[in-house]
């Protein structure tokens, strides 16, 4: 573990986490005392290169006011081992479900929070349906995996298609159907496969958790649920990157941090849902 | 939580804002310690971050290459530079033009220095891939330690960072309409006419001072790679027509003494991020290095670990041709600058 602390900084322990058939890369940003804990759910494959800068800003964001912070790659993306184009659904839904539990022995006196960004939103609101977490912060929660994997397609195709003569352009209905008809397709580098596409119609945000009025009542535990806008690009999809991750963000992070010390703080007396609008 | 694992450790080095993170990818074929790598006499890796992208890069392209380098028998490391990726220190819209000024030089000719004490390396190979390559170049001007370049889709003059809109809209008309694409024909062949006209004199947004980097480094003689992806009106390696062939004018500029290699990879884009590419990247790279940098003493075991690479990559050869149909044919860039 590297846990160099400078004289301005707070210490942030890369690490790997073990899991079946992979290792998970791991930044824990530890604080002394924390009031409240935070496994951060991560963009999915491409999304996440694109949108990293902000996501590690949150992170430390949160760090400094007294919240620690796990962030993670999903098994066989970024720094993480294993093969992604033989991972599934299951296997990075169970990634929440470990480092949940890692985070929460480190302290069980604290209150745990998971936040799921786009695809890690499904992932982070299954684990929290499931029981998981006292709390659930959700930015661009898709209804499903397929509109996030439609999404961080679209994007792609924009992309590719600055760069390409009009007779070599391929839509994205060009790919969608290639990926029906059982045929791989490379998006950013990553290789998706037709089973990761038909599964992905099925990997849904519980639907207790499609409104923040709906999740109150069903699950009794505070849950936010935030919808990003262009202008929290590249966190939310879409824009081109390096144009973009430079911005200041505060703007979203101070309320939504806010909104997590008076709901899910250890010194909080809330245990019900208590909405910040 | 482990800091190391069976094929790799997680590192920080000295930075003057705080820790540089990085991987290290651990040499396969051979039990590596930092006094066998001395006594070896090995060089090490090192990849650069790609403007902004953390150290793992499109698709994880780098830790593929990392993981390949260290398959062979050369350590390899893959860093975030101060600000970008898991290391920290302030960073501004203003990126490019602090790279492009040599903005990193420094740090990575600090880097290279440490990664030669504390891993006991025979010097750096320096990989840099678009604004990295910017910074590669910088840094083996300024260290010692460094022995080889690798530079994939290299610029040697100062772009900007965002294109105002009214340009991008007219590259869009020319690439999706039959008018625009003449247009652009035209446009080429008169701005052609006026670099005849300027023969060999460098353009205005030459980055001069990167060139002068250039000419020190290449005509020192230090082994120099540069990958080159297919470009957007071009064929081979040459610069599109009515723009300022680069490659060429460093070529000459690098003097008869030189040892600059240049190859076009066919089928990928900017990134050389899809499996054509990292391919072909990763066995240009083999390649060179065998060349330049030739390990000795555990060569059976070096084989033995490229072939497991090649067994592991017929596995996916069965996707080649669903690959083929996705490639770019004159595709510049997944993402860039």
């Amino acid at each position: 573990m590297q846990g160099i602390q400078f004289a301005n900084q707070l210490p942030e322990h890369a690490g790997y986490f073990e899991v079946p058939g992979a290792h998970l890369y791991t930044v824990l940003h530890e604080v002394e005392d924390p009031i409240t804990r935070v496994l951060l759910v991560g963009p999915f494959a491409s999304q996440r290169h694109n949108s990293y800068l902000p996501w590690v800003r949150w992170a430390r964001f949160l760090a400094a006011n007294k919240i620690e912070v796990l962030r993670y790659d999903y098994r066989g993306i970024g720094e993480s081992t294993g093969v992604f184009d033989e991972m599934n659904f299951e296997d990075w839904s169970s990634d929440v479900q470990l480092l949940s539990s890692w985070l929460e022995a480190r302290s069980p006196h604290v209150p745990l929070l998971l936040h799921g960004l786009e695809l890690g939103a499904i992932f982070a609101g299954r684990a929290f349906h499931s029981g998981i977490a006292g709390g659930l912060l959700l930015w661009s929660a898709p209804a499903d995996a397929n509109k996030a994997l439609r999404s961080a397609l679209m994007r792609w195709v924009s992309l590719e298609q600055i760069f390409k003569c009009a007779a070599e352009r391929r839509t994205a209905s060009d790919y969608m159907r290639e990926l029906e008809s059982g045929s791989p397709q490379e998006v950013e580098g990553y290789l998706w496969s037709t089973r990761l596409w038909q599964e992905s119609f099925h990997v849904s945000l519980p639907a207790g958790l499609a409104t923040e009025e709906r999740a109150a009542s069903e699950y009794q535990r505070p849950v936010r649920i935030v919808k990003l806008a262009k202008d929290a690009v590249p966190l939310a999809n879409g824009g081109t990157p390096a144009h973009d991750e430079f911005k200041d963000f505060t703007w979203l992070f101070a309320p939504n941090m806010e909104w997590i010390l008076e709901n899910i703080s250890a010194s909080s007396k809330k245990v019900t849902y208590a909405s910040s609008h | 939580m482990l800091q190391a694992i069976d094929t790799r450790e997680l590192i920080a080095l000295d930075g003057l804002g705080g820790p540089i993170r990085g991987t290290f990818h651990r040499p396969h074929a051979r039990i590596w310690s930092p006094q066998a790598a001395r006594n070896a006499r090995i060089p090490g890796i090192l990849f650069l971050n790609s403007l902004s992208l953390p150290r793992a890069a499109t698709g994880d392209s780098a830790v593929h290459w990392a993981d390949s380098c260290a398959e062979r028998g050369y350590p390899s490391f893959r860093l975030d530079l101060p600000g970008l990726g898991d290391s920290t220190g302030d960073i501004t819209i203003d990126l490019l033009d602090f790279i492009n000024s040599g903005g990193y030089k420094s740090t990575v000719a600090a880097n290279v220095d440490e990664l030669v004490e504390r891993m006991g390396l025979a010097g750096v190979v320096i990989v840099g891939h678009c604004a990295g390559s910017v910074s590669a170049l910088y840094a083996a001007a300024a260290s010692k330690q460094c022995k080889g370049l690798i530079l994939m889709e290299p610029y040697f003059h100062l772009p900007q960072m965002i294109r105002p809109p009214v340009r991008r809209k007219l590259s869009e008309w020319a690439r999706s309409s039959k008018i625009g694409g003449a247009a652009s024909d035209i446009y080429d062949r008169w701005r052609n006419l006026l670099l005849q006209l300027r023969r060999e004199r460098l353009p205005g947004n030459a980055n001069f001072q990167l060139m002068s980097s250039w000419k020190r480094v290449a005509i020192s003689g230090m082994p120099i790679l540069m990958l080159k992806a297919p470009g957007l009106k071009t064929a081979g390696t040459k610069s599109r027509v009515g723009q300022f062939d680069y490659l060429q004018y460093v070529t000459k500029l690098a003097g008869s003494r030189s040892q600059v290699t240049i190859q076009l990879i066919e089928g990928t884009d900017h990134s050389f991020a899809n499996r054509v590419g990292r391919t072909a990247v990763r066995e240009q790279i083999g390649s060179w290095l065998d060349k330049y940098f030739p390990l000795s003493g555990s060569e059976e075991s070096a084989k033995a670990a490229v072939q497991a690479t090649r067994a592991r990559d017929e596995r996916s050869d069965s996707l080649k041709t669903q690959i083929v149909s996705t490639r770019l044919g004159c595709g510049a860039e997944g993402r860039s600058i």
